[in-house]
């Protein structure tokens, strides 16, 4: 088991490596100078310009900028953004926020997810299961932004339950409403992952034997049932984890949380290799972390799924 | 020229500094421009803020974002009326010149800088001489160009460096200055220049106090001028805290205590928290609600629009790049074909005024109807122009922009216009974003038309004229040069008074004119929205909000 663990930390190395040279490499690839649009009609002074560029080590070649960036990231230092902010700094208020959120949002989906996913899945055909079935396909039909709006202008500005916006401490209360739509989308998967995996397993041989040996029919799906079915479902909501955290951008962007998602996006606008590089390592590493989790988990919930 | 992230193309909207009203609102120039009572004395508003995108030093500081924050900290030797945007004295007690090329300036005394220093004639000269040397890099430099010995302080040198070894400026102090006592100093300029008193209110031209020179890195975190509010915190991506400077001794103080900048990533986001109250005031509506004027409904009462000083057109590519366009009857054709109203009412919503000259009608010495009958739809006469021109050689026109904020429908119905009337194909071309786009235009290598947005420095006709079309001139994309207009921007430098210098620099807005030396397109107006809690509330003719004015209900 620990060696397990250690195998796939140490696997971790170089694809944290081979990410960031891909990035690295995509950023730098991108057509436009960075100055270029810095003075507006007007092109910035060639002082200007040679003195960022050197500052960015804009002029050396791929490889140089490359090793220049991961000496520094060696010395425990991401770079600082084209805006002259320290990344790391930038990446130390951000991430909390939206690990905060997509955490919420995972919650959310978890347990109304599975929550309704079972309601489903034991009355198979029935009204719930229809309800749960028309539900989903409503939600995941629209756009993220639309439900996002929408809740917005409804709970927030029309009706005040919520506020309109996340303030820079994001406190739990605020952060309900945007956690609710980020994870809106993924609580239909899951609801539909959780109710077809059960309906399948509440077929299977091992099911009728323990209701034959006298199992509550209660202990029979809460025990075994649907303990077997969650795999699936905790696989989704391990890759999941690591989409949230990079995806929220649009949810980010209609409540105001200064997360991360806007962050990547304006950097990469700006052609701000540090920043997007150093953002988007950590996603890498979380997308990692996340599925060593999920990886371990299958050996809990299935006892035949062993690591060693 | 100072650039505004204002655009509102959703995702758009957090790009570079940019774009010159990118794609700012617009609405219905005949609202009000303030609203009623004056309101009380003290309290706090949040208003919408943005990300600065270089740290707050004044003459480093070119777009919106950071420059709304350094005006209402600091005070310069004029300050802008908000209402005519005329300028009057704020530090300077008075600026004398007898030629228009030798200025003496007295500062009034008893100014003093949130540090507690006072004001002086040094701080001035220091202030401008640190932002014009090439050694510093700051982006307000060439606001310095006008100034004897600005050549001398730049660098250089070419390659990785300009400023190393041989390339480096012989001095990094400009000739033209000289402190005389403590309240005067003279500005010697290389040419006569006779608007150079109404330039002196831009950010560039603040003082600092001698404190920025020891460290300038921790004065960009934490600035310090001599206005009527000081600057208490900055929270990175998130909020500017500024309160009132009790020491301020000028005449242009504001009625609030604290104003807090509450920077959005988007401007839905922000609109929803002023409808909501949760935010006070907006100084841009998003795209999303000009549409039927839904933000009067929205806000009733609580919006005003105002022309502000931006114009937009589009340009010829420079004759050695594409010289498809050269011929003058031919870009007399092209502007005729364009349905300027339809464009403004159907794309904008009736936010922009269609254009009739060079110059936006907010600065002194607009003259209407500059571009006359060429500026006017009429397609059979646009046909005609064309046919006298011997029809467009190039195959097909394109107009050319940039794809990051929302420019896509106006530029699609401006070629759809000249489709129709001109029957030769135009294209839309977009690239893909700002940076690129600027890219191409300075390396020469943009074929075809393009659009062009410019938001004044300073108000004054000149800025919409030299900048733009003098020969050689910084933002000049098109390579236009006429002798004549550079003639008559001389002759207007050296103008006895404000209103020959306007009378020559119309005559030269007339150059343009019979040069078609660019399409002009329509001026911007600027809509803001505020919450049920303050009152006051003013746009001064650079669409930002008026400190001085803005008070709680």
């Amino acid at each position: 088991m620990y060696k397990y663990i250690l195998r796939r930390l140490l696997q971790m190395i170089p694809v944290l490596l081979g990410s960031t040279f891909i990035i690295f490499a995509m950023v730098f690839a991108l057509p436009g100078d960075p100055t270029a649009g810095m003075c507006g009609e007007r092109p910035c002074a060639p002082a200007f310009v040679a003195k960022f560029r050197l500052e960015h080590n804009l002029d050396d070649p791929l490889p140089t900028q490359y090793a220049k960036y991961m000496v520094n990231v060696a010395q425990g230092d991401l770079g600082t953004n084209f805006r002259g902010i320290k990344v790391a700094d930038e990446l130390k208020t951000r991430y909390p926020t939206t690990a905060k959120l997509a955490g919420m949002a995972i919650i959310f989906e978890t347990i109304i997810g599975v929550f309704a996913g079972v309601l489903a899945g034991i009355r198979k055909g029935r009204f719930v299961d229809n309800l749960v079935l028309v539900s989903t396909l409503f939600v995941i039909a629209i756009p993220i932004f639309v439900i996002g709006a929408t809740l917005q202008y409804y709970l927030g500005v029309r009706w005040k339950i919520f506020p309109v916006t996340v303030s820079p401490e994001a406190t739990f209360y605020e952060l309900l409403l945007p956690a609710f739509v980020l994870g809106s989308g993924s609580i239909a998967y899951v609801a539909r992952l959780t109710r077809t995996n059960l309906v399948e397993n509440l077929r299977a041989d091992y099911v009728r034997t323990a209701v034959a040996k006298g199992l509550t029919r209660r202990r029979a799906i809460g025990l075994h049932t649907l303990r077997n079915s969650l795999i699936p479902v905790v696989t989704f909501i391990g890759a999941d984890f690591g989409g949230l955290l990079g995806g929220a951008i649009v949810t980010e962007r209609i409540f105001n949380i200064q997360g991360v998602g806007g962050y990547t996006f304006s950097s990469l606008h700006n052609h701000d290799g540090v920043a997007v590089v150093g953002t988007v390592t950590v996603l890498v590493l979380v997308f990692l972390l996340a599925n060593l989790l999920v990886d371990l988990l299958y050996g809990v919930l299935d006892p035949r799924i062993t690591h060693d | 020229m100072r650039g505004t992230t204002r655009t509102v193309a959703m995702l758009a909207g957090i790009t570079s500094v940019a774009l010159l009203a990118a794609a700012c609102g617009g609405g219905d120039s005949s609202d009000d421009t303030s609203s009623s009572a004056a309101g009380k004395t003290g309290g706090a508003v949040t208003v919408r803020g943005c990300n600065p995108q270089n740290p707050l030093v004044p003459g480093n500081t070119n777009e919106t974002c950071g420059g709304n924050v350094l005006d209402a900290i600091s005070a310069k030797l004029v300050h802008y009326n908000p209402e005519t945007a005329a300028p009057e004295n704020d530090i300077a007690d008075k600026i004398e010149t007898p030629d228009n090329q030798n200025f003496t300036v007295t500062l009034k005394k008893g100014y003093k800088f949130q540090d507690g220093t006072e004001v002086k004639a040094k701080n001035f000269v220091d202030a401008w001489n640190w932002v014009a040397a090439g050694e510093n890099a700051a982006l307000g430099s060439y606001f310095f160009d006008p100034i004897e010995g600005y050549a001398e302080t730049q660098c250089t040198g070419t390659g990785d460096d300009p400023c190393a070894g041989a390339g480096k400026a012989k001095t990094n102090k400009l000739s033209g200055l000289a402190v005389k006592d403590d309240y005067t100093f003279t500005i010697k300029t290389k040419e006569k220049v006779s608007n150079l008193p109404v330039r002196l209110g831009y950010t560039a031209f603040a003082p600092v106090p001698d404190s920025f020179f020891n460290d300038p890195k921790a004065f960009g975190e934490k600035p310090i001028g001599a206005g009527p509010y000081k600057f208490d915190s900055w929270t990175k991506n998130t909020e500017i805290k500024i309160s009132k400077f009790a020491d301020y001794s000028g005449k242009f103080g504001g009625k609030l205590d604290n104003i807090t900048f509450k920077i959005y990533q988007d401007d839905d986001a922000a609109y929803n928290d002023v409808i909501a109250n949760q935010l006070d005031v907006i100084d841009t509506i998003p795209s999303s609600a000009l549409i039927d004027d839904k933000y009067k409904t929205d806000l009733p009462d609580r919006n005003l629009s105002k022309a502000v000083g931006v114009i937009q057109a589009i340009n010829f590519p420079p004759a050695k790049t594409d010289p498809n366009y050269s011929d003058v009857k031919l870009r007399q054709a092209i502007s005729m074909a364009i349905d300027r109203p339809t464009i403004v009412k159907q794309i904008f919503n009736g936010t922009r005024e269609p254009a009739t000259g060079w110059v936006s009608p907010v600065v002194d010495g607009y003259k209407a109807n500059a571009c006359g009958e060429s500026c006017v739809f009429d397609p059979a006469k646009a046909k005609a122009k064309l046919d006298e021109a011997g029809g467009f050689k190039g195959g097909k026109m394109t107009i050319s922009y940039n794809a990051d904020a929302s420019h896509k429908a106006w530029v699609e119905a401006t070629c759809n216009s000249i489709k129709t009337s001109l029957g030769v194909d135009c294209v839309a071309t977009p690239v893909v974003d700002f940076a690129t786009f600027r890219s191409q235009i300075t390396e020469r290598k943009m074929k075809g038309m393009f659009r062009a947005g410019w938001q004044m420095d300073y108000p004054s006709i000149e800025n919409f004229l030299a900048p733009l079309y003098g020969t050689g001139a910084g933002s000049n994309d098109s390579d236009y040069s006429s002798a004549q207009f550079d003639q008559l921007l001389k002759e207007a430098a050296a103008a006895k008074d404000g209103a020959a210098a306007n009378a020559k620099y119309q005559e030269a807005e007339g150059v343009l004119a019979s040069d078609m030396a660019s399409i002009p397109m329509w001026y911007s107006t600027a809509q803001f929205g505020w919450s049920n809690k303050v009152t006051n509330v003013k746009v001064t003719a650079f669409g930002t909000i008026d400190f001085s004015a803005l008070a709680l209900k």
